[in-house]
């Protein structure tokens, strides 16, 4: 119905994509606007407030001069692993596995990693650093929404068949049928004990330090 | 002015997010960052979402993420004014300048260049930091795992040999 207000002589402009975008979202069983939109918000916080869209933290892990982003992530996943398993078990959260693609998750993961390094930033923590200001991350925006475009018009005859066939959606809990509680806590404490273990490591931005007094220092003082 | 959270509770934090996320009570979804990028490629080059299965494939991922991620613009602006107080426009990281060069060309360059092929990488697996390594190994996930292996792998290699990094 909403369609119905913006139909106008160029149905296909931006606003109304933009407005079909959300159309869509409304129409999904995946939460109201209002709560996808929080999400967001409260991923974007996070990400700010830790810090984690920083050159230095990704760019720094690529160089082995920080470690706050493997930590934060295995803990990450390691508590979300175990809460989530047993969630599932009650029915009060769903399984939304991806495929194994070998081809696919290869060059893709080449690609990523490698991208991710000269970059210093993900498709999260990209989007989060541009809202602080950062000039040089809108140029690797644009760049990826190039590469979407890219990706888009050549999806049938190159990308698609690139990736290959689907072997299945398979879990760890899969190899160990029956003790699927089991695999899931000596799964996701081991995850907590590595992001636990990983040495923690800084690389600052002097930038941001200088700005400092020196007792407030976090490359001088520990805490 | 660094405000910041310690990253055991940035972990506990967006381990809440992503269990909202999935719950039935949230989104009844994973929590995923890099699909929206075609959707919005598709709106900013007006190709017709009709005439391309990939922009098909996508329309339901793609909305939903693109809708989170203005709220992830909104929060992190907010954030980063209010809280971190480490809005600023700039050019280049200064880790860039200490481990790489102090060319501004160089790093818009690169930055576009990386911001190309981690889309089209994200792409090819299926997913990024958020869907593959956060919400797909927390499903314990074996294609998850392998694409985490993959990256963790290719962002080492490519930081020991696109930095200096030796006597610094």
């Amino acid at each position: 119905m909403a369609n119905v207000i913006f139909v106008t002589e160029d149905s296909n402009s931006i606003v109304d994509r933009v407005f079909s975008m959300v159309e869509s979202v409304i129409h999904q069983p995946h939460g109201s606007v209002a709560l996808v939109f929080l999400i967001g918000v409260i991923f974007g916080g996070i990400i700010q407030y830790t810090r984690v869209d920083k050159f230095e933290k990704i760019a720094g892990f690529a160089m082995l001069k920080d470690t706050i982003i493997p930590k934060m992530l295995f803990l990450t996943v390691g508590l979300t692993s175990i809460g989530l398993y047993f969630m599932i078990d009650a029915g009060q959260a769903h399984y939304h596995i991806k495929p194994i693609i070998w081809q696919g998750l290869i060059v893709g993961g080449v690609l990523f990693g490698a991208s991710m390094a000269i970059l210093g930033k993900c498709p999260g923590t990209g989007p989060v650093s541009i809202a602080e200001g950062r000039i040089d991350v809108l140029f690797g925006a644009i760049g990826g929404l190039l590469g979407g475009l890219v990706f888009t018009l050549y999806y049938d005859d190159f990308f698609k068949p690139l990736m290959g066939e689907s072997l299945g959606k398979t879990i760890l809990p899969d190899f160990f049928k029956g003790s699927g509680d089991i695999t899931a806590l000596v799964f996701g404490i081991t995850v907590i004990i590595i992001a636990i273990a990983i040495p923690k490591r800084e690389l600052f931005d002097e930038e941001d330090l200088s700005n400092l007094p020196d007792n407030k220092r976090p490359d001088k003082k520990e805490n | 002015m660094i405000n910041r959270l310690p990253w055991w509770v940035g972990g506990i934090l967006m381990s809440g997010l992503l269990l909202l996320t999935f719950s039935i009570y949230g989104a009844d979804r994973p929590l995923g960052a890099s699909t929206y990028v075609p959707l919005f490629s598709g709106i900013i080059f007006d190709l017709d979402p009709e005439k391309y299965s990939y922009l098909k494939e996508i329309k339901n991922a793609g909305s939903w993420e693109g809708v989170m991620l203005l709220g992830a613009l909104f929060g992190g602006f907010v954030t980063s004014v209010f809280i971190t107080r480490s809005f600023r426009f700039s050019l280049i990281p200064s880790g860039w300048k200490k481990y790489k060069n102090g060319s501004v060309l160089s790093r818009l360059f690169w930055s576009f260049v990386a911001g190309f092929f981690m889309i089209i990488g994200a792409r090819l697996a299926g997913g990024c930091t958020s869907g593959h390594f956060m919400s797909g190994m927390s499903q314990m996930a074996i294609s998850s795992m392998i694409f985490g292996t993959v990256v963790m792998i290719a962002l080492l290699v490519t930081g020991k040999f696109f930095y200096n990094t030796k006597d610094k």
